[in-house]
């Protein structure tokens, strides 16, 4: 019982970053009715790119990487933004989709060419603190990795609702043609959402370098597959639906391993999606009524 | 032939369809009309199955359409246009109207593998028909996308036709068009009569309305407000009130 | 010479897997599960001649059956959602296929090694060509014949009236259920067509490889899979296998000097095309 425990506690901590990844995906869903299929492998670059501050600057403090990580992810969803949804006409939905695919399979395989394929590490704070209730243990450096998502998750929020471009941008996502002829400026929108969901991501993507101890590129496509699942079981267009879904996700992973190790864990997560599409295939909060 | 008791269709707090009584009689051709917003698209939508009533009966042919999917219903003798018209863009005229080929008689006629995997041989002759009666025979291989607005109308028909329907629902059939097109609509609505087929017309254009129905039904507010032949329902008061607003006596 | 058979294989395997890929994408699905299929396929004619002793024929027969089992079975649960959580639900399928075979061992004596698939380490040792003398020409033909076979069932479907059937779901899927298509049913048989197309195609692959693995079934196979189709527009049939050629022939032999850098570019080439052509090689027909 106390294993359970265990592992739903570190699982739900860790599955903070899913729901990261998961708003990623769901907010660019909301905004444009699409997928961003590299949004993944762009944390996990933006990870990557958060090591070249150590390059600088080899003793800095982990902080510092994961600022780096951060400004990393916002320009790397900014390219993705140039390359797949700026110029294709988004009545082309196919191509747009496929263009990411395509960056998704580009931004993997620089990784692996600048790395030569071998893993880095990558620093963690605060792994040494462990606060302790008899048996069962709380991880400080996974209480860190809840505490800054949690963090990202509020400044989303007030941004969404407290600023003027969050407010554009919940108007384009209910009605874009209404929202044009209102004078907001699409293309800024769109832009700045990928932005916006790139700090996210490359922050997730740290935070996962950080609790896994090092980074390897074979982590984008179960991240890829899992935020996606988090963000269907939460509700495609649905920010707290993924905020729980991925907390969910999260624990019934670590859940999953306990009892069937780690090579089969990643199949009954997929389960877990598929039971969500047989029977609650809107997700778990229905997405906002869109413009379709 | 179609029946429809207190139907009702809400959205949210939205009651586009309110407690319709309506009886459209074998043969007939029955108008629907109403201001915009009356319920009478939604109306149509709930007959062919795209929105389950919220309460209420449908009874076709005296059965029950409740449990009948959409698709399904188009085979018990259902079939219905389109007022943004919805043709199959990149199939040619030609493929539109075989595609809609899924009339119970059709699957009679033919085997399995004939209707599914067979060429175009064995229904050639009933496509050719049904182009020659809509005028569009001569642009059989053009793409729907590319005919003219009238065209298309027209094909729009011709494909409902297709299925051999027993009721055949037009939904704005002469939005957008002149007098002249008016006057043909009306004799192919006409001919459609003399083959058997009972007419569900819901429009705008009174012109049309007043000049081929038997039997009108006005709409306001999801409510049936008025029932008659088109002489008594333009006299009605109601009507003239829901149309013109205010005493417009 | 060899070297150019070899890539004829390989383009004629990826065809299959391309139009797999192809019929679902008719009905306006878009479906990154057909690897998964293809990975069905291919183990199950290995363990079938390997471990059973069956002539490739049958075994590809099997490999068929399988696909389409399968294929059917996720299009029923996969179908009933749109678009969009469509590609997420074939995508999530894939990696669970891709997942169960790192899983799976199965292997049985065979004199004094064991053959079988070994989970992570994979399906070595599928000698039918080969322990039956096939040269590299003739397994040329024969996957060539095959792909002719799926090209012509696909061409005939497209002239057929399921063929307009299909495209008039992918169109406008109202429009179809309003003059009595029946949705489920036609895209769960594009779905178990496609199914059985990778299912043989897999089943080639892994007798030409003679060693499979899980990780040869990853997203990027899927990415294949339906990158030609898109890229080779839908009119027809022989724009997915133009676009296979240019794929698998231009981009990877023949840039094979770029070593390494070939699949970076891969990724960047379906970004330039998609903003190019969005409509893909040989797009819709031509509005007037």
């Amino acid at each position: 019982m106390l294993d359970f425990l265990q592992a739903v506690s570190d699982g739900v901590l860790f599955g903070a970053t899913y729901a990261l990844i998961g708003i990623g995906f769901t907010l660019v869903f909301g905004v444009m009715h699409k997928i961003n299929m590299a949004y993944a492998a762009a944390s996990i670059g933006g990870a990557y790119a958060g090591l070249l501050v150590l390059k600088v600057m080899a003793a800095a403090p982990p902080a510092l990487v994961f600022l780096g990580a951060f400004a990393a992810g916002g320009l790397l969803g900014w390219m993705v933004y140039l390359t797949c949804f700026h110029f294709i006409p988004l009545s082309s939905p196919l191509a747009t989709l496929m263009s990411t695919v395509g960056m998704l399979l580009l931004i993997d395989e620089v990784i692996v060419h600048v790395t030569q394929g071998m893993p880095q590490s990558y620093p963690a704070m605060f792994d040494d603190v462990m606060l302790r209730a008899g048996e069962f243990t709380l991880r400080g450096d996974l209480l860190l990795v809840f505490g800054v998502a949690v963090v990202c998750m509020a400044a989303l929020m007030l941004l969404l609702y407290r600023t003027r471009l969050g407010l554009a941008t919940r108007a384009v996502s209910q009605q874009p043609v209404a929202a044009r002829l209102c004078g907001i400026r699409l293309e800024q929108v769109n832009a700045t959402t990928f932005v916006v969901t790139g700090l996210l991501g490359g922050i997730a993507g740290a935070l996962i370098g950080a609790s896994v101890g090092t980074l390897s590129p074979l982590l984008t496509t179960p991240l890829t597959v899992k935020g996606l699942i988090v963000t269907v079981i939460g509700g495609l267009g649905s920010i707290p639906g993924a905020i729980v879904a991925g907390l969910l996700v999260g624990g019934f992973e670590n859940v999953f391993q306990l009892y069937r190790g780690v090579t089969e864990r990643d199949l009954y997560v997929m389960l877990l999606l598929f039971v969500f599409l047989v029977f609650r295939p809107g997700g778990i909060f229905a997405a906002k009524s869109g413009g379709d | 032939m179609l029946e429809l008791q207190t139907l009702s269709r809400h959205f949210g707090g939205v009651r586009a369809v309110d407690g319709l009584d309506l009886s459209v009689a074998e043969g007939q051709i029955f108008g629907l009309i109403g201001p915009n917003g009356s319920g009478k698209s939604t109306t149509v939508n709930v007959i062919t199955g795209l929105f389950a009533p919220t309460s209420g009966k449908i009874l076709f042919r005296g059965e029950d359409l409740a449990a009948v999917p959409t698709h399904r219903r188009l085979r018990a003798g259902i079939a219905r246009t389109f007022q943004n018209i919805r043709l199959f863009g990149q199939l040619s005229v030609w493929q539109n109207l075989w595609v809609a080929q899924n009339s119970a008689e059709d699957q009679e006629r033919q085997g399995f593998f004939a209707r599914w995997l067979g060429g175009q041989g064995g229904v050639r002759a009933e496509i050719a028909q049904l182009l020659e009666f809509s005028g569009l025979a001569h642009k059989q291989d053009e793409l729907a996308a590319n005919l003219a607005f009238g065209e298309q109308r027209r094909l729009e028909l011709a494909r409902a036709m297709a299925a051999k329907p027993k009721l055949l629902l037009l939904d704005e059939p002469a939005a957008g068009m002149n007098s002249e097109e008016i006057a043909q609509l009306r004799e192919r609505i006409l001919s459609l009569r003399e083959r058997g087929v009972t007419i569900l017309l819901v429009e705008h254009v009174m012109e049309l309305v007043m000049g081929v129905t038997d039997r009108i039904a006005v709409l306001n507010f999801g409510q049936k407000i008025a029932e008659g032949t088109p002489a008594e329902i333009q006299a009605h008061p109601a009507v003239r009130k829901a149309y013109l607003g205010g005493d417009a006596a | 010479m060899d070297f150019y058979f070899g890539l004829v294989q390989i383009i004629g395997v990826h065809t299959l897997l391309g139009l797999s890929a192809y019929i679902v994408l008719l009905t306006g699905q878009v479906s990154l599960a057909q690897a998964g299929f293809f990975a069905v396929g291919a183990y199950a004619a290995g363990m079938l001649t390997v471990l059973a002793g069956w002539h490739l024929v049958p075994a590809l027969g099997a490999s068929a059956v399988c696909g389409a089992g399968v294929a059917c079975a996720v299009g029923f649960p996969a179908l009933r959602v749109k678009g969009l959580m469509l590609v997420i639900a074939t995508l999530a399928f894939g990696e669970g296929v891709r997942l169960f075979f790192f899983n799976f061992d199965y292997q049985i004596a065979k004199g004094e090694i064991k053959v079988g698939p070994l989970g992570g380490e994979g399906f070595r040792q599928i000698r039918f060509f080969p322990e039956n003398g096939w040269t590299t020409g003739e397994v040329m033909v024969f996957i060539w014949s095959i792909v002719a076979a799926a090209m012509a069932l696909l061409w005939w479907f497209d002239r057929s009236r399921y063929g307009s059937v299909l495209r008039a779901v992918g169109e406008d899927e109202l429009a179809a259920q309003s003059v009595g298509i029946n949705l489920t049913a036609v895209k769960v048989s594009a779905m178990t067509v496609g199914g059985a197309i990778a299912g043989v195609g897999g089943g080639l692959y892994a007798h030409y490889t003679t060693h499979i693995e899980h990780a040869s079934f990853n997203i990027l196979l899927a990415t294949f899979a339906i990158a030609y189709p898109i890229v080779g527009g839908l009119r027809n049939v022989f724009g997915t296998v133009l676009a296979v050629i240019f794929v698998q022939g231009f981009l990877i032999e023949g840039l094979r000097f770029l070593g390494d850098w070939r699949n970076l570019l891969f990724g960047a080439l379906i970004v330039l095309a998609m903003n190019l052509r969005p409509s893909g090689f040989l797009g819709a027909r031509r509005r007037a």
